[in-house]
């Protein structure tokens, strides 16, 4: 079930007391690490819920989001060398890449939506493999080298809170449009099409056609925070924007909070971002990880549905047992 | 085109595609049978070859021979986690897709104590007929990839008869026909699986080696042979041995032709792009068939 808000007005008061102290934040010049890390969180909250939009609501678990991210990255980047774009142009630059990630996942998905289940998280699984050895290994592209972008002639400081609030803008956006999902006749098909897609169909849900819509919409944000990514760290490279554990974080973002519903991703994001962060200072990164592979276990076992709805079981005195793994996927 | 260099590489790929075969056997095994799409199973493969590697370096004891240790051990291991892990998903409806999520899990736990144990330096096996050669006209061939190759096709042949012959073999075959009506007839469903489990996760310690023989390896190779497991299991049809042994063959004879005539950087986006073709094509495999 989605998490509606019984007052709409309410919840607007409330996001809005949580969004303008994080949007002031970087203008009051705090250290840069902090707002890496916020913009760390901005980020994946963006990857994560616009997965959801797919994985979540339309039980399509793509495992190679990574490949708009990256893609979005690119095009990003290619644009700004190759038009000479102004900063302002080059983060406007950003929406064009966006809907080039959305048109080569409206393409892609095509052929790859008709497969189900594990087929599908092989097939892009694959094609994240894919874009990333052929980027590699096309010259004009950066290749192995990776691609440096100008960075804007301002302070350090302001080019990050600029691009900080350009994130956080991207974020909204992607949050919103999940919850207008969540709502909308377009999120009752998808949820069908998880239910039973061939039930869907005969109710005459068009469901191809609905599926290749979520698909191109959850890579269109991947793809524009790719691309203000890329400007943020001024250099890319396909073993950063294609990086196959960021496919999994997302995965495993989603599912944490509990996909299907738009805040799970949201939690997911901000606290599995934060407890990375937490273990990559404290331990060291083989161990981060093997807490991390502990957590991917726990969640399948304990909460299949995710920790909201585990916290909401919790207090009904029923524990998250292996029966109440019927919501997952 | 040279066909002494085709005939050449044709060979290597038929010994490339045997150690794909021997991982991919128990990968597809496990899928077919148990419905457990292992992501770790490429993971415990690798955990095979650097046993192998160990025990080669520190008391010289031959790779084949070091299975009698790995064997066992991957197989109890496997128990462990068949009987904690997976058996608390197996009731959940998408047993398929949260058993992928959660073997996720434990490979990136097993890579990163790779890491841990035997860092991340890139290895290969040593042995003392490493680098001799067999010539046979124009052609030779290497004996650690002969020996390679012999394991496989022990190895895929072993559990070929042991799913045909045995009492076991034959109970794990009812348990992935007809689960229930198994039960009904006094076949121990979860013995069985947790049988299946060991046996796939002991064969692909098998894998490993025979893979070690051919490539070097570090933790995290395993992410490219499962891109293989998949391929093997998707050309050769789920829970299909033979068709995984024969997919194997085809794989490899393909990646060892294309190795001789394309950059190799190149062929693993073939390998990725021929899997997406198959995958688009025919889902469920290029050979239909059974255990």
């Amino acid at each position: 079930m989605p998490f509606r808000p019984n007052k709409i007005p309410g919840s607007v008061i409330v996001a809005l007391m949580l969004l303008v102290p994080l949007a002031i934040f970087p203008w009051l010049g705090p250290p840069v690490y902090f707002v890496s890390l916020l913009f760390s969180v901005f980020l994946y909250v963006v990857l994560a819920t616009s997965w959801n939009i797919i994985g979540g609501y339309a039980g399509y678990l793509s495992f190679g989001h990574v490949a708009f991210f990256g893609i979005g990255a690119y095009a990003t980047a290619l644009m700004m060398k190759g038009l000479n774009l102004s900063p302002l142009w080059t983060i406007l630059s950003s929406i064009p890449a966006g809907g080039i990630a959305a048109l080569i996942a409206a393409i892609v998905g095509y052929p790859c939506l008709r497969l189900k289940g594990p087929y599908f998280a092989v097939i892009t699984f694959c094609f994240a493999f894919v874009v990333d050895l052929g980027i590699k290994n096309l010259d004009i592209l950066g290749g192995p080298e990776g691609l440096w972008l100008k960075s804007m002639d301002l302070p350090i400081n302001v080019t990050r809170a600029i691009l900080f609030e350009v994130m956080m803008v991207i974020m909204i956006f992607s949050i919103a449009s999940s919850i207008w999902i969540s709502r909308s006749k377009f999120g009752a098909g998808l949820r069908a099409i998880k239910e039973d897609e061939e039930v869907a169909q005969t109710m005459a849900i068009n469901a191809p056609m609905l599926k290749i819509q979520a698909f191109a919409l959850s890579a269109f944000f991947p793809g524009m925070a790719g691309g203000i990514y890329a400007y943020y760290l001024t250099y890319i490279h396909t073993d950063i924007v294609f990086d196959v554990m960021i496919s999994i974080l997302i995965v495993l973002m989603a599912l944490f909070g509990g996909g299907g519903t738009w805040l799970g991703p949201i939690v997911g994001a901000v606290v599995l971002t934060l407890v990375n962060e937490g273990l990559s200072t404290f331990v060291k990164a083989e161990l981060a990880r093997i807490i991390y592979g502990c957590l991917f276990i726990g969640v399948i076992i304990f909460m299949p549905n995710g920790i909201i709805e585990f916290f909401k079981r919790g207090q009904k005195g029923c524990s998250g047992q292996p029966g109440a793994s019927d919501n997952l996927a | 085109m040279n066909s002494v260099l085709v005939l050449q590489s044709l060979i290597s790929g038929i010994m490339m595609g045997s150690a794909y075969a021997l991982l991919g056997v128990g990968f597809s095994l496990t899928w077919g049978v148990m419905k457990v799409i292992n992501i770790s199973h490429s993971a415990f493969g690798l955990i095979g070859a650097f046993l192998a590697y160990t025990l080669l370096k520190w008391w010289g004891i031959d790779p084949i021979l070091s299975l009698a240790v790995s064997v066992p051990l991957l197989f109890f291991v496997a128990c462990l986690v068949y009987r904690f892990l997976i058996t608390p998903i197996t009731q959940a409806k998408e047993v398929i897709v949260a058993s992928m999520i959660l073997t996720f899990g434990v490979a990136i736990i097993l890579e990163n104590l790779m890491l841990l144990i035997w860092s991340p330096d890139p290895r290969l096996l040593t042995t003392s007929y490493t680098s001799k050669v067999l010539v046979l006209g124009p052609l030779y061939f290497q004996y650690p990839r002969m020996a390679g190759f012999l394991m496989s096709a022990v190895g895929v042949l072993v559990i070929h008869f042991f799913l045909k012959k045995t009492y076991t073999g034959k109970a794990v075959r009812a348990c992935w026909q007809q689960p229930d009506a198994a039960q009904l007839y006094g076949v121990n469903l979860s013995r069985i699986s947790m049988i299946t489990f060991g046996l796939a996760v002991s064969s692909a310690g098998a894998g490993g080696v025979s893979m070690a023989f051919l490539y070097s390896f570090e933790p995290h190779t395993h992410n490219l042979w499962l891109i293989y497991l998949f391929l093997v299991v998707i050309v050769g049809g789920v829970g299909n041995v033979l068709g995984a042994a024969l997919a194997g063959l085809i794989i490899g004879v393909i990646t060892g032709l294309s190795l001789a005539f394309l950059p190799y950087q190149w062929v693993n986006l073939l390998t990725f792009g021929l899997l997406m073709v198959i995958l688009v094509i025919r889902p469920h495999g290029l050979f239909r068939g059974e255990v």
